[in-house]
């Protein structure tokens, strides 16, 4: 599995997950009927139910983040930004919708100039940070620390990055285990690489691969397999800004 | 802030131009010995008839006794050391407009004086300070001839030179010389006794522009130059700024840029503004770069344009006296900050490729594109694919001018690159930079969004970059082995033979700080031919000539090109690297004007070949004629290649 940013298993999210079983069942919400659209092909119609069902329920993960996996594959970035800030607007205090605001402009990033890159990512962590404001979770504090990591050093942002990622771990230990917390200690590992701490790295990686936790995950293992400038080289290949980011929390309900 | 750097130069040490450790000197022999010493491969079997595999070219060469890339530094003793001044501005904007414009080193390589060697024209930008004339002693030493010639000026209170360029507009037989400006041009015609006369007025070349290259070619295949200029900002008075909002609309898809104008030349001394006309007016980008070349081998030239801060632009040639854009279907929309445009047959497929470079640094990962011409499909579509990545040649950081150059003879052209923006203080002004980028609602386009750079440096002390083409789409980098990675803050590359050895030297440019000869003592290198094109029908200067050689199983082109890459214009003296091949099997030359012409050269040798006339000795090539040209615009109608 890639590194990507992935929801919470929060209750909340559970009671929601069991919520969109039975939706699939009347099959008539504008949330299938957009599922149906982007399968026969009609976008415009897809985007356009799915705008209206995430609008209905901003705090349904699935909707939002399927509706933002629609977007990238017809690529209406911009439609979509301006759709979450209407969103926000309507629903100020709605955690998942500002960061799915954030990742919205996350998604256009590999589309853009370089220059147009940098502003993309500083208008997503904007709004990552309302959402931590508004709801500090797993997913929110893992996503926003990653964030930071994109960033070239000279720009100082992975200190940030280490902050959050240490939060969003700690989080997770007072959370049952699920599959994607796995990424926080990659990316932990990742941030200490990044902010010239390659011991804490080590280790931090070496937690995640125990026994009880993910011995057998790839990203773990690719790292604590590499030293020095292969590693760091190789982490640096990981967060090119031009390969795209792989934002679908497909993995979150997936998880249950 | 641009002048601080400049006295800091001035009194400190000037900074090493050999490898940037104590990595063993090249050998450096004297001259003669180097004009002596024989190829290595001249006896040696021919090459085999295909392009060899990476792994098998390197082994190749060792086998063939073909030396490492070296070369050796010698502008202070060559007399060809010259120290460029960027321009001051005063008031509030002082900083911010030096800083967007700290181009304008560059360097004009041609044979003004038809002695067979070829001279430097090297520029200056700073109010009041004079541009370069250096003569080519013949021995690899150079004599400054600006004073008599009269072609020092330029840097006016309200103009600044930005580039330069050698071409025989009226098809005399002597090089004339355009100094590119922003504001208008300088047409200096070359009076054939060292001295030029300023001509600009009589020309026609009186429309204002920011202007950053030129480049000379003949569009329209009448037999008389035109020129392409490429300009930076749109038309506006740096110096008086009425309206502050001038800076690009978008850092990477900006279209409020000056464009490129087009001007025919019309045989009788004067040019005529023909880019409407052409189909080029609706380029609106931030040009930094323009080149020619015949892309789709259809005989006529068509054109790139490397964009800064934005979409690279492909013209084709209709034949017609107009241009289509093919961008979209050729080369697709980048959002780069295109610097640089060469142009050669890299794989030796027959198709001519290009090089532009980008910016490619800690903070920004753009990438160069080595554009492989994927050729004419069968509904008649010509593409091309960026190799940067795939061979190596990806990055060369704060890229500027790169030069494609076969500097060791093996039948491969190698490319050279020059980097760097500012190099000053120790602070960076990067993250300075990155709060007004991401500072919400800035408007980029207004001087006074951007902060000052002071005393800080931006993509400073770079090393140079120094591509060894390996064949099959590999490149080796090796500026260091070679010697050649200085660190200063380059800009121009002019590449030339400039001691008649066989072997391509080349002058690198460098912006508020000073020029670098660097002299190739790779040996042995293998065979070789140069060739000093005439053209009598085509322009006379031969811009455009396509030469075919097919030696040792390869096929060899080149085209002569009237100042391709960034702020630099090389030699239009056509070099051919052989390899071990000990003969050519076949030397066509295409002229612009459509003739074909087989010719037979001799190896390890300059020849002359003048249009109809095959080969012909020196004397009769380079006597210049007078400047009656190829005949009146009716006569000599458009030939069809």
């Amino acid at each position: 599995m890639k590194r990507t940013a992935l929801g919470t298993a929060v209750a909340a999210w559970s009671l929601l997950a069991l919520g969109l079983g039975s939706m699939a069942a009347a099959a008539a919400s504008p949330f299938e009927d957009g599922v149906k659209a982007l399968a026969a092909g009609d976008a415009q119609g897809a985007l356009r139910q799915m705008e209206a069902a995430v609008a209905g329920e901003p705090e349904n993960v699935r909707y939002v983040s399927e509706y933002r996996q629609a977007v990238i594959k017809t690529g209406s970035y911009d439609r979509a930004i301006d759709f979450f800030e209407k969103l926000v607007k309507d629903h100020p205090e709605s955690a998942n919708a500002w960061l799915n605001y954030g990742y919205a402009y996350v998604d256009k990033i590999p589309a853009a100039g370089a220059i147009t890159q940098v502003i993309l990512a500083n208008n997503a962590l904007t709004r990552f940070s309302r959402s931590i404001e508004i709801k500090p979770t797993w997913l929110a504090l893992y996503t926003r620390g990653n964030s930071y990591l994109y960033w070239p050093k000279i720009f100082g942002r992975a200190p940030l990055g280490v902050a959050d990622l240490e939060r969003a771990l700690a989080m997770s230990k007072n959370e049952p285990k699920r599959v994607y917390h796995v990424h926080a200690y990659v990316a932990l590992g990742d941030a200490y690489v990044k902010t010239d701490q390659p011991e804490k790295a080590r280790a931090i990686w070496q937690e995640g691969a125990g026994a009880k936790l993910f011995p057998d995950e790839p990203q773990l293992k690719a790292r604590l397999a590499r030293q020095g400038e292969e590693l760091e080289s190789y982490i640096n290949d990981q967060l090119d800004p031009n390969k795209r980011v792989d934002t679908n929390l497909r993995e979150v309900w997936e998880a249950r | 802030m641009a002048v601080a750097a400049g006295w800091l130069l001035l009194l400190a040490p000037l900074p090493s131009f050999g490898p940037a450790s104590a990595a063993p000197a090249a050998a450096s022999p004297s001259a003669a010995a180097a004009a002596a010493s024989p190829p290595a491969a001249a006896a040696a079997a021919p090459a085999g008839a295909s392009p060899p595999a990476t792994t098998a070219a390197t082994a190749a060469r060792a086998e063939k006794g073909i030396g490492p890339i070296r070369f050796e530094e010698i502008g202070a003793k060559a007399g060809a050391r010259l120290l460029h001044h960027t321009r001051r501005f005063s008031g509030k904007h002082a900083d911010v407009l030096a800083m967007f414009t700290s181009g304008g080193a560059a360097v004009a390589v041609g044979d003004y004086d038809n002695d067979g060697f070829d001279d430097l024209f090297v520029t200056d930008s700073e109010s009041g300070r004079g541009n370069h004339l250096l003569h080519n002693n013949g021995d690899m030493t150079f004599t400054e001839v600006t004073e008599k010639a009269g072609v020092a000026k330029g840097n006016d209170p309200g103009t600044i030179v930005s580039d330069a360029l050698w071409f025989d507009y009226d098809n005399d037989g002597r090089e004339d010389l355009l100094v590119a400006r922003f504001g208008t041009p300088l047409l200096y015609h070359n009076e054939g006794n060292g001295k030029f006369r300023d001509v600009t007025a009589a020309s026609g070349l009186n429309k204002f522009a920011n202007t950053i290259a030129v480049i000379a070619f003949d569009y329209d295949n009448d037999g008389y130059l035109d020129l392409l200029f490429g300009n930076y900002f749109k038309p506006v008075n740096l110096f008086d700024l009425k309206d502050p909002h001038v800076l690009p609309n978008n850092l990477d898809q900006a279209d409020n840029g000056g464009g490129v104008t087009l001007w025919r030349n019309m045989g009788n001394g004067t040019f005529v503004d023909v880019t409407e006309k052409a189909g080029l007016g609706r380029h609106t980008g931030w040009t930094l770069d323009v080149g020619h070349g015949d892309f789709n081998n259809d005989g006529w030239q068509d054109i790139y344009l490397a964009d800064d801060y934005g979409t690279d632009r492909l013209f084709l040639n209709n034949g017609n006296g107009t241009f289509r854009e093919v961008t979209e279907e050729a080369i697709g929309f980048d959002t780069k900050k295109g610097m640089n445009v060469d142009v050669a047959d890299y794989d030796r497929d027959g198709w001519l490729d290009i090089y532009v470079t980008n910016i490619t640094d800690e903070y920004m990962k753009e990438c160069n594109m080595l554009w492989h011409n994927n050729g004419v499909d069968a509904a008649g579509r010509l593409t091309f694919t960026d190799l940067s990545r795939e061979t190596g040649t990806c990055s060369t950081l704060w890229g500027w001018a790169a030069k494609w150059a076969d500097f060791d003879n093996d039948g491969w052209v190698d490319l050279v690159a020059a980097d760097g923006l500012r190099s000053a203080g120790p602070k960076n002004y990067i993250p300075v930079l990155l709060e007004m980028i991401i500072t919400p609602g800035i408007d980029f386009t207004d001087v006074n969004s951007w902060p000052d750079i002071g005393d800080m440096s931006w993509s400073g002390f770079q090393r140079k970059k120094l591509f060894r083409n390996l064949g099959s789409q590999a490149f080796k980098e090796m500026a260091h082995e070679a010697g050649v990675d200085n660190d200063l803050d380059g800009r121009g590359i002019g590449v030339a033979d400039f001691d008649n050895d066989g072997r391509l030297d080349y002058v690198q440019t460098n912006a508020n700080q000073p020029s670098l000869l660097y002299r190739n003592v790779t040996s042995p290198v293998g065979n070789w031919i140069e060739l000093k094109l005439v053209g009598t029908r085509s322009n006379r200067d031969a811009i455009g000539a396509r030469v075919t050689a097919k030696a040792g199983g390869a096929l060899l082109i080149r085209e002569v090109d009237g100042g391709n890459g960034y702020s630099s214009q090389s030699s239009k003296r056509v070099h051919i690297g052989l390899g071990t091949a000990a003969k050519i099997d076949s030397l066509e030359i295409r002229w612009p004007s459509g003739l074909r012409e087989q010719v037979t050269v001799p190896i390890n040798r300059i020849s002359y070949v003048k249009e109809g006339s095959g080969v012909v000795e020196k004397a009769e090539a380079l006597r210049p004629l007078p400047p009656a040209g190829p005949g009146t615009e009716k006569e000599r109608g458009a030939p069809s290649p």
